[in-house]
C-alpha cells in the first residue's frame, strides 16, 4: 500500500490544480461576452455555430479545467497513489489545453482550417496525456472505494468524449465525414454530460457530503450500484440511439430517474446534515440539485417537443447542475489547499479558509450567477432578457476569478516570509 | 469485540457528531459553545492519544515503520491540536469569525485526515495486527488520557 501521496512534499504542489482553477472562469468570462454579442434565435438551435462556441468555452474551458485539475488533487488524497510527475504532466498539458481551447474557439467562429488544426493538436496532446497519467494511477489503486470507482468510469466517458471530439472537430478541418456530426455530437454530448461530469459528481459527493458538513452517509445500494448502472444507461442509450432510435428514450428514461434520485438525495441529506452552517456552498449544493431535478425532467420531455428544448436541459443540467457543484467546491477547496500547503511550510499564522474568500462577494457572485442562468431560460420567450443576463454571468464570473485570485496571493504573500518552524525536521516523512 | 478498523471508525463520526454539536451551540452564542468545545476537545484529544500511544507503537513494532504513514498522522494530528487551541482562544475572545473560520479549516484537515486513516492506516493495521485486535482495542477502551 502506497502512503507517499499523504506527504506534503509528495503530494502535488498547489500550482497543479491551481492553475487550471484561475483559468477556468477566464474561459466562462469568454463565453459570457460571445453569448452578450449573439442573439437568441441562433442560440436556441444546439447545432448552430455559436451555440457550439459557447458551449465549448464552457464545457472545456471551465468544466473540464476543474475537473481535472480536481482529479490530480483529489487522487492522492482519496485514493492514496502518487500521479507521476505531476508538476510537468499538469504544466504540459494545461499549456496544451488552453492553446487547443482557445485555437478552437477562434477555428469555429472564423471557420479557420489552420486554426482548427493546431487545435486539434493542442486538445489531443493535452486531454489524452492528462487523462492517460491520471488512468494508469487508478490502476495502480489497491483500495477501490465508490468513488475512486467512480473516478474511473468517468475516465472512461472522458476518454471517449474526447476521441469523439477530436472527430467533430477533424470534421470542420476535412468534411468528408461531416455528415456523421449530428449522431456522434449527440453522443459525445450525452456521455460528456452524465458519463463524465454527472458520474465523477456522484462519486466525489459520496465522500464530499458526509465529510463536509457531517451529512448522512448515502446508502450503500447507492455507493456500490448506481455508477454501474448509469453506466450501463448510457451503453444502452448508446445501442438504442444508433440501432433503435425509436426506443432510446427507454434508456433516457433510466438515465434520467437515477440523475434525479440522485438530485433527491442531496437535497434530503442536506437538510439533515449535522453542521448547522449554511454557507454559499451549501447554497450551490441546493441549487445544483434543483436544476438537475428540473433539468432530467426536461430532457425526457425534449422527447416529445422534437428537441426544441435540449439547449434549455443543457443550460440546466450543464451550467445548473454541473458548473454550481464546480463553483461551491472551488469555494472550499482553493482556501483549503492554501492553508495546507502553508502550513505544511511551517506557516503558523495564516488567515482562516474564512478570512480568505470574502463572504459578501461570494454570495453576490451566487446570486448573480443563478441569476443569469434564470435569465438565459427565460430568453427562450422574452429575447430581451438575454443581454442582461449575459452581462450577469460575466460579472459573476469575474468575482469568481477574484475569490480565486485572492486567496492565491495570500499564499505567494505569505510564502515570500519566513516560517514560523523549520519544516526540515519533516523532510525525512 | 469490534476490530481495530471499526472502533476506530466508530470513535472518528463520535468526534464529528461532537464537532457539529458545538458548531450548533456557537452559532447560537458562543458564550454556551465553551462546555461542547471543551467536550469536542477533550475527546478528540483522546482520539489522538489512542492512536499514538497504542495502536501506533503497535503498528510501528510489528511492521517495523517508523517513518512511514503513522509519522505523517502525527503530523497531522500536532497540526489539528493547534488549531483546537486556537479556537479556544477565539472563544475565550468571543471572536465568532474567527471561531467558524477555524473550525473550517479544522473540519476539512480533520476530514482528509480522517479518510487516509480509514481507507488506508486501519486497513493495514487490521491486516498487520488482526491478531491482536482484541487486545489493542481493550487498551484502547480503557486508556487514561494524560
Amino acid at each position: 500500500m502506497n502512503f507517499n501521496g499523504l506527504s506534503i512534499e509528495q503530494a502535488p504542489p498547489i500550482s497543479a490544480p491551481l492553475r487550471f482553477y484561475l483559468t477556468a472562469p477566464l474561459f466562462a468570462i469568454v463565453a459570457g461576452f460571445l453569448i452578450l454579442f449573439s442573439d437568441t434565435t441562433v442560440l436556441m438551435s444546439r447545432y448552430s455555430i455559436d451555440s457550439i462556441i459557447i458551449t465549448h468555452a464552457l464545457t472545456i474551458g471551465f468544466l473540464s479545467f476543474i475537473m481535472l485539475g480536481s482529479l490530480s488533487q483529489m487522487l492522492p488524497v482519496l485514493a492514496g497513489v502518487v500521479i507521476p510527475k505531476v508538476d510537468l504532466v499538469t504544466k504540459v498539458s494545461h499549456g496544451f489545453l488552453v492553446l487547443g481551447t482557445v485555437f478552437m474557439l477562434l477555428g469555429l467562429s472564423y471557420d479557420n482550417s489552420q486554426f482548427n488544426t493546431i487545435a486539434l493538436i493542442g486538445l489531443g496532446i493535452g486531454f489524452l496525456m492528462i487523462i492517460g497519467v491520471i488512468f494508469l494511477s487508478v490502476t495502480r489503486v489497491k483500495n477501490f472505494t465508490p468513488t475512486v470507482k467512480a473516478m474511473a468510469a468517468s475516465l472512461f466517458f472522458v476518454f471517449f468524449v474526447v476521441l469523439m471530439g477530436l472527430f467533430l472537430l477533424y470534421s470542420y478541418v476535412d468534411d468528408t465525414y461531416a455528415y456523421l456530426r449530428p449522431l456522434i455530437a449527440n453522443i459525445h454530448s450525452v456521455w460528456g454530460i452524465f458519463g463524465f461530469g454527472g458520474i465523477l459528481i456522484i462519486g466525489v459527493s459520496f465522500q464530499v457530503l458526509p465529510m463536509f458538513y457531517v451529512a448522512p452517509k448515502f446508502k450503500q445500494f447507492c455507493k456500490k450500484k448506481v455508477v454501474w448502472i448509469i453506466s450501463i444507461g448510457l451503453f444502452v442509450w448508446l445501442g438504442l440511439n444508433i440501432f433503435y432510435d425509436v426506443y432510446a428514450l427507454l434508456a433516457k428514461l433510466w438515465i434520467a430517474t437515477f440523475f434525479w434520485a440522485f438530485a433527491t438525495s442531496v437535497w434530503k441529506k442536506l437538510s439533515a446534515r449535522r453542521r448547522p452552517i449554511s454557507d454559499t456552498t451549501v447554497w450551490y449544493w441546493r441549487a445544483s440539485s434543483v436544476f438537475l431535478t428540473l433539468g432530467s425532467f426536461l430532457w425526457i420531455f425534449d422527447e416529445y417537443f422534437k428537441n426544441e428544448y435540449i439547449v434549455m436541459v443543457a443550460i440546466l443540467i450543464g451550467g445548473g447542475f454541473i458548473m454550481s457543484i464546480m463553483i461551491g467546491m472551488l469555494y472550499k477547496v482553493v482556501p483549503f489547499l492554501v492553508w495546507f500547503h502553508l502550513n505544511g511550510m511551517g506557516y503558523m499564522n495564516i488567515p482562516t479558509i474564512n478570512e480568505m474568500i470574502n463572504k459578501k462577494l461570494a454570495r453576490i457572485q451566487f446570486v448573480l450567477f443563478i441569476a443569469s442562468l434564470v435569465g438565459f431560460i427565460f430568453a427562450f420567450y422574452y429575447p430581451m432578457v438575454l443581454k442582461i443576463s449575459a452581462i450577469s454571468f460575466i460579472i459573476s464570473m469575474i468575482i469568481l476569478e477574484y475569490n480565486i485570485i485572492a486567496p492565491a496571493l495570500i499564499y505567494s504573500k505569505i510564502k515570500k516570509t519566513k516560517p514560523d518552524f523549520d519544516m526540515n525536521t519533516f523532510a525525512t516523512i | 469485540m469490534s476490530t481495530i478498523k471499526e472502533y476506530l471508525t466508530t470513535d472518528h463520526q463520535r468526534c464529528d457528531n461532537l464537532f457539529a454539536a458545538m458548531e450548533d451551540e456557537a452559532s447560537a452564542s458562543l458564550e454556551n459553545a465553551k462546555e461542547a468545545y471543551t467536550q469536542f476537545a477533550r475527546e478528540t484529544e483522546r482520539h489522538y492519544q489512542m492512536e499514538e500511544r497504542i495502536m501506533f507503537v503497535e503498528f510501528e513494532a510489528k511492521t517495523g515503520m517508523t517513518e512511514g504513514p503513522t509519522a505523517m498522522m502525527r503530523h497531522e494530528h500536532a497540526q489539528m491540536r493547534q488549531l483546537i487551541k486556537q479556537m479556544g482562544e477565539a472563544l475565550e475572545a468571543n471572536n465568532k469569525d474567527k471561531f467558524f473560520g477555524l473550525s473550517e479549516t479544522l473540519m476539512m484537515l480533520l476530514q482528509q485526515h480522517n479518510m487516509k486513516e480509514e481507507q488506508m492506516l486501519y486497513t493495514m493495521a487490521q491486516q498487520h495486527l488482526s491478531g491482536d485486535s482484541e487486545r489493542i482495542v481493550s487498551m484502547m477502551e480503557s486508556m487514561i488520557v494524560e
